[in-house]
């Protein structure tokens, strides 16, 4: 059975998986968080279960040049690699270089210490619109559940 | 849960990692039950087995179990088994669950001039495999027969909470272990075989026994070495080539596949298994090609993340003038020419890890 229910004031959950309601998502379960000026992106709590015991991430160059939903890294679990897509264009200006050494902390939290950059977006008004929020990416969960079962 | 030759199987119950390591340190235990499995009984039973398999059966005594391959006529490679000799005239098969099919009709149309009867029983008979350096402490506790006397590669017949159940010191990880047949428990009353499932689990949980996955039993034979149908062997690939001539008993008389590998034995092979310890990061995955220099000399049949050595590590086949221990090879990782070593299995230290470790750690 599917479940969803509120957890703290700011996430939800469908089942075990966990969703930011300040955060945007793609369909491929990456998410991108707002700061500012920039654009901090990782995967997303259902993305690092499905993948489990993620043991490498490839990041991508700062300076980078990327565009929406490009390839901008890889991760890797014992079971298979999983490309990472950009939700935005624009500019790698940050990457997460603790990953290198402890990948497992996409695993741990997804949402915070798992993060894997921080792009300058040259086009985030119109990339936005093409986002999912979280309402509509906690209904998209539910779909790939429902596929599961 | 993943889609595995029509079995619905979790690849993980927690973590591939945390279950691979339960089995080296500890013990764990293994749904096999997907696994194709046959009776053949007669007469003509030896012959026939003989004739279709190429270790050799008349070896094989009462009690006892080896491992085997059953070759077409090309000596490429139909499917690798286990054969348990339960009687004189009685034995059972144990072949991968996606050649379950393949192997009935090659039994059934191989077996016409022999007077033996073969029956299916894949969907009759549930099997666990419990794995590890603390398998028998933990089996230990629940059965009667003492599992200290069985030496590996033989089976007993005893019983768990009633059930008649196949005990074989056997398995498919590298450490020591056993492999339990429930004796005739139809699918439809699986609730039996899940009781003795759980009859397990509370004897292990002194041990921390844990439940594994497909994950964790695809990295644990990998780390050993052994070999997966599909992935490192097939119908065009021969044992010669794969390594697996140990298991060919070329003086033991007449078998399928014979005279081809013979011949093969005699030119020699173009291209041999080897192993792969990366040097660089990265994981080497099914079809990752292989290089010396510019030179393609080969590709990936399996491969993952050693969660005991922390790298990755594969096994695949190059041209067999560059299958020498040590040498210095790259993997193309999608894109990336990543340095990787050749090296023999198991990958792991025998002093310490393995059914082979020394035992003072108890």
């Amino acid at each position: 059975m599917i479940q969803q229910y509120t957890v703290g004031g700011e996430s939800v959950k469908v089942n075990d998986y966990e969703i930011r309601e300040d955060l945007y998502y793609t369909k491929e379960h990456e998410w991108a968080k707002i700061e500012g000026e920039v654009v901090r992106i990782g995967i997303t709590d259902y993305a690092q279960k499905q993948l489990r015991d993620i043991v490498y991430v490839e990041l991508p160059e700062v300076g980078k040049k990327v565009k929406y939903m490009e390839t901008i890294g890889t991760v890797e679990s014992v079971k298979a690699v999983s490309e990472v897509y950009s939700p935005v264009s624009g500019e790698v200006i940050e990457v997460n270089s603790e990953l290198e050494n402890s990948p497992e902390l996409v695993n741990q939290d997804p949402y915070g210490q798992g993060w894997i950059a921080v792009i300058k977006p040259d086009n985030l008004n119109e990339d936005i619109k093409k986002l999912l929020t979280a309402e509509k990416y906690a209904e998209l969960i539910k779909e790939e559940l429902e596929k599961e079962h | 849960m993943t889609e595995f030759a029509g079995w619905h199987m979790p690849v993980w119950f927690e973590s591939i990692i945390k279950e691979h390591l339960a089995v080296r340190n500890r013990v764990g235990i293994f749904d096999v039950t997907h696994m194709g499995r046959f009776i053949i009984s007669g007469v003509d039973s030896t012959h026939l087995l003989q004739y279709i398999t190429v270790n050799n059966v008349e070896k094989l005594k009462v009690g006892r179990l080896h491992y085997s391959l059953i070759c077409n006529e090309e000596g490429g490679i139909k499917d690798d088994i286990m054969l348990l000799r339960l009687e004189e005239e009685r034995f059972l098969l144990i072949c991968n669950a996606s050649n379950r099919e393949k192997i009935e009709n090659w039994l059934i149309s191989k077996s016409k001039d022999y007077k033996v009867s073969i029956e299916n029983v894949s969907d009759e008979v549930p099997m666990f495999a419990i794995q590890g350096p603390l398998a028998e402490e933990t089996l230990q506790k629940i059965v009667d027969v003492n599992l200290r006397k069985l030496k590996h590669w033989r089976l007993v017949k005893t019983k768990i909470l009633d059930v008649e159940v196949l005990i074989s010191r056997s398995g498919y990880t590298g450490e020591d272990g056993f492999e339990i047949t429930l004796w005739k428990i139809p699918l439809k009353e699986a609730e039996k075989a899940v009781k003795i499932w759980k009859e397990i689990l509370k004897a292990g949980s002194e041990f921390g026994i844990a439940e594994c996955g497909l994950g964790a039993r695809d990295t644990l034979r990998l780390e050993a070495g052994l070999v997966l149908y599909g992935n490192d062997i097939d119908e065009e690939t021969t044992p010669l080539e794969a390594r697996l001539e140990w298991v060919v008993k070329f003086n033991k008389g007449e078998f399928i596949g014979k005279d081809a590998l013979l011949k093969q034995l005699n030119e020699g092979v173009k291209r041999l298994r080897v192993g792969l310890k990366m040097i660089d990061r990265g994981i080497p995955r099914p079809h990752y090609d292989i290089y010396v220099d510019e030179e393609k000399i080969g590709y990936i049949t399996s491969g993952t993340f050693s969660p005991l050595l922390k790298i990755g590590i594969g096994m695949g086949y190059v041209k067999a003038n560059y299958a020498e221990e040590g040498r210095e090879v790259k993997v193309d990782i999608r894109g990336r020419k990543a340095k990787a070593q050749i090296v023999n299995w198991p990958f792991y230290d025998t002093a310490v890890y393995g059914r082979r470790r020394k035992r003072e750690s108890k």
